[in-house]
């Protein structure tokens, strides 16, 4: 069932942006992922500091997975043909589930 | 025929037939309801996309997610006639 | 498999039973995703699970911003548009997704 929960865990320790649904985009390094896709990010930044001060001070923060929208992942750490299959198996089980 | 008539019972009986699809945004989507599930979210064929009543695009297949969906109707007007 | 047998074959080749499978049938094929705030993807569907969170791969996004004309009453439509090598997008902003065409059955 958890295959998202299980690629991000694959990502930990890589760099990756995260894009919030107020507009918000987090810089920085994967520290976590729970079942929830609530995300830890370690020495993160923000493209526009002056304008979010409040994140100049901050190294490392936990994102709630209900307010992202997008994760700008970085290509070189994904397998698209195993990621397929993940889904495909998935698919599969949920179906044998029904 | 049939004297008391469940909401699924509906369902069942408009899949394959020309539907309108009206979600919480306020767009409509007409097309040939393929099929659906407990979440409401709806496979459609020979989509047409309405904003404010315009017909703003047209796709072969949709996949609606449930949750925007607020109701779904048998889609009576239109030149759509296929099941005659 | 089971099969309905109080129901004749109908004259369809195909029928979908789970609307999901027309996101299944769309693995490794460029899709079109409409979100909410009136952004659009086109990108190659990599994962997806039940609550339609995807990663697709070579994604465009388009945002539109209907702006009208105080004078003409006229729409205007700006867009904005944006590239990912590879991007995660939460499910619960999704409206509707659809294959490029018909897929082959």
């Amino acid at each position: 069932m958890p295959l998202f929960h299980t690629f991000f865990k694959t990502l930990v320790g890589k760099e990756m942006t995260i894009e919030l649904k107020n507009n918000l985009l987090i810089h920085g390094t994967l520290i976590s992922v729970d079942q929830f896709l609530n995300i830890k990010l370690d020495k993160i930044s923000v493209p526009d500091p002056d304008k979010y001060p409040q994140f100049l001070s901050i190294k490392n923060c936990f994102v709630r997975g209900s307010v992202i929208r997008y994760i700008h992942l970085p290509p070189s750490e994904v397998d698209p043909t195993s990621l397929q299959e993940a889904t495909r198996k998935e698919a599969m089980q949920s179906k044998m589930q029904q | 025929m049939s004297k008391k008539q469940t909401p699924s019972d509906f369902l069942k009986q408009i899949t394959g037939k020309p539907v309108l699809v009206k979600l919480n945004s306020g767009a409509d989507y007409r097309g040939i309801l393929m099929c659906l599930d407990g979440y409401m979210n709806i496979a459609l064929e020979q989509t047409e996309e309405y904003m404010n009543g315009e017909l703003r695009n047209k796709y072969g297949d949709t996949l609606i997610r449930g949750n925007n969906v607020l109701y779904i109707s048998t889609q009576k007007k239109k030149d759509v006639v296929l099941f005659e | 498999m089971a099969t309905s047998e109080e129901q004749p074959p109908t004259t369809q080749p195909f029928t979908l039973e789970d609307p999901l499978d027309l996101i299944r049938l769309s693995l490794d094929e460029r899709i079109y995703v409409k979100l909410r705030n009136n952004r659009e993807l086109r990108g190659r569907l990599h994962a997806y699970d039940q609550h339609l969170n995807m990663i697709l791969g070579d994604v465009e996004e388009v945002r539109t911003q209907i702006e009208v004309d105080e004078e003409t009453m006229e729409e205007i439509f700006k867009t904005q548009k944006r590239n990912f090598p590879m991007l995660y997008v939460r499910g619960d902003g999704i409206i509707l997704m659809s294959p490029p065409e018909k897929p082959t059955y």
